[in-house]
């Protein structure tokens, strides 16, 4: 591509369709999955995500984006959004927000961050906080298709409560090739015998699995932990060209 | 991710890469005009000024810069793209 | 006309004086950050302005001698291109006119330069008349560098892309040299009143 401004137009794929709320599900102290109904749904691949549009009675819009936490199976898409303190969006959402209300979403986009089975294993998944949402559509879409692709999954919350999908995560193990394990870095619930600390090379080491069998690692979670764990990863000897990252980070001084 | 944190890769403005290219673009390679390294734009660090900025994350040399207004969108490029065929 | 979301709304505080918002733009009560680039951090020690291009004699003047210039303490309403407006910010800073009083000059245009590389450009006269500011303090406080510290330039009147942060040389120039945003689609000028964020507008 040379060096030019180009004038483009929208283009139809990415227009903005309506999306209505279907249900509102509690999946953590802080969190909520939002099960959406939209006109049109194209379909996605697990990874992907979507940009939502909220418009206020007076005109005043506001965009996020969110990952998809559904698998391309389900006959609903779901985004899991966890509330900010003095969020503009995230308490509309948390608090708000119920069964028939409406706003713009537009996608699936982001073909970069995605797996299905049969991109084949095996495959390590590391998620911070709500970073691990589209981590557990790519867990959702394994189950629906009754896959055994080796997968070793790290989920990072600072306590049990903060942990997202933990139920659902523990339901779907143990199973055929499904290898998952938390880090609870505020201290682990009553009797837990599991990992305490912040993600290390030990725990990588441990979780597994190891480079030599060449997985593909998805990251996902705020910028500091993305760039903390993909430099383990790097460091452990896994191909940076297998490592896949999705980084968000602070809202940068908008509360 | 979790929307209220600004997305800070090009895995963010996937869907305006995809409006202007026409086709998802977050596994473009771009060959650093500065430091020579190459990166898929999903992986560009992502600055949001009065419209989008992409940078390399070897070296911060600005790969892609991106107008946002209602009826359009600009597009300005800067350094080698390498596009399988 | 978009789908409205039931009970979604900005955050509100009492309702400002809607004749102070340009059209299209909505109130805000924080601050928000936005740049085309890493934040620099860029010390006081060894800092300098200059003021060059086509003018009798470069100036140039270091943190000290910035500092020890007549300073004003103003408050402006602010206009940001992505739709934001905040009313009542108060900044300390040199006036343009007295950075620029004695400089002999042709030149209809400026362009501001940056550190981390950004430039923007502004008609002269528009610097000039008490409009526009070499400013390092805000809300009373050292400016800080995530808004541009420590020292930015200041243009309220127009979309505040304008108010470069972490300014370092004006350069005065015969013609009109389109910055980074200028030359991404963003409009040469950029009133705010007359709503000029994009080529063609």
């Amino acid at each position: 591509m040379a060096r030019a401004a180009v004038l483009g137009r929208l283009i139809g794929r990415l227009a903005w369709r309506t999306a209505t709320v279907r249900e509102v599900v509690a999946e953590s102290e802080h969190a909520v999955t939002l099960v959406l109904d939209v006109t049109d749904w194209p379909g996605h691949r697990a990874g992907q995500h979507v940009d939502v549009r909220l418009t206020a009675d007076d005109g005043y819009q506001a965009e996020r984006s969110y990952s998809i936490s559904s698998a391309p199976e389900a006959d609903a898409i779901a985004i899991t959004v966890e509330r900010i303190e003095d969020g503009e969006v995230s308490p509309y959402f948390t608090d708000v927000i119920r069964p028939g209300d409406q706003f713009e979403l537009r996608g699936p986009v982001g073909g970069h961050f995605t797996w299905s089975v049969s991109d084949g294993g095996p495959i390590l998944l590391v998620g911070g906080g709500s970073g691990f949402a589209p981590l557990m559509a790519m867990l959702r879409h394994r189950a629906a298709q009754d896959s055994d692709v080796e997968v070793h999954a790290l989920v990072s919350a600072r306590t049990d409560a903060d942990a997202l999908y933990r139920d659902e995560l523990a339901a779907l193990g143990p199973a055929e090739g499904l290898h998952v394990a938390w880090t609870f870095t505020r201290g682990g619930p009553p009797g837990w015998t599991g990992y305490t600390r912040r993600v290390d090379a030990a725990m990588i080491a441990e979780v597994g699995p190891a480079p030599a069998r060449a997985p593909r690692c998805f990251v996902c979670g705020p910028t500091p932990f993305v760039e903390w764990v993909t430099g383990l990863l790097v460091d452990a000897g896994h191909d940076p060209q297998h490592i896949h990252a999705e980084r968000f980070g602070p809202t940068g001084g908008r509360a | 991710m979790s929307g209220e944190q600004r997305q800070l890769d090009g895995n963010g403005v996937a869907a305006l890469l995809e409006e202007l290219l026409g086709a998802d673009a977050t596994g473009l390679v771009r060959v650093c005009a500065g430091c020579g390294q190459r990166h898929a734009l999903g992986a560009h660090r992502a600055y949001r000024g009065a419209g989008w900025v992409l940078r390399c994350p070897g070296c911060a040399d600005v790969a892609v810069v991106i107008g946002v207004a209602e009826e359009r969108l600009t597009l300005q490029t800067r350094g080698t793209f390498a596009i399988p065929r | 006309m978009p789908p409205i979301s039931r009970g979604f709304h900005r955050r509100r505080e009492p309702e400002p004086d809607q004749s102070r918002i340009p059209p299209g733009q909505y109130p805000t009560w924080d601050f928000p950050v936005l740049s085309a680039g890493p934040t620099p951090h860029t010390p006081t020690d060894g800092w300098t302005l200059r003021v060059d291009g086509a003018i009798d004699e470069v100036r140039q003047w270091t943190w000290d001698e910035l500092l020890a210039l007549p300073s004003e303490t103003f408050t402006v309403d602010i206009h940001c291109v992505t739709k934001w407006t905040k009313l009542d910010t108060t900044w300390t800073g040199v006036s343009l006119d007295t950075l620029l009083g004695d400089v002999e000059t042709e030149a209809e245009y400026v362009v501001a330069w940056c550190d981390g590389d950004y430039t923007t450009n502004v008609p002269l006269e528009d610097l000039l008349g008490g409009r526009a500011w070499i400013v390092y303090d805000y809300g009373g406080e050292p400016l800080e560098p995530e808004h541009g510290g420590p020292a930015r330039l200041l243009v309220p009147h127009l979309y505040f892309w304008k108010s470069a942060k972490w300014v370092r040389a004006l350069t005065l120039t015969l013609d009109d040299q389109p910055g980074f945003w200028e030359s991404a689609g963003y409009h040469d000028y950029g009133d705010p009143w007359r709503e000029q964020r994009y080529w063609g507008d």
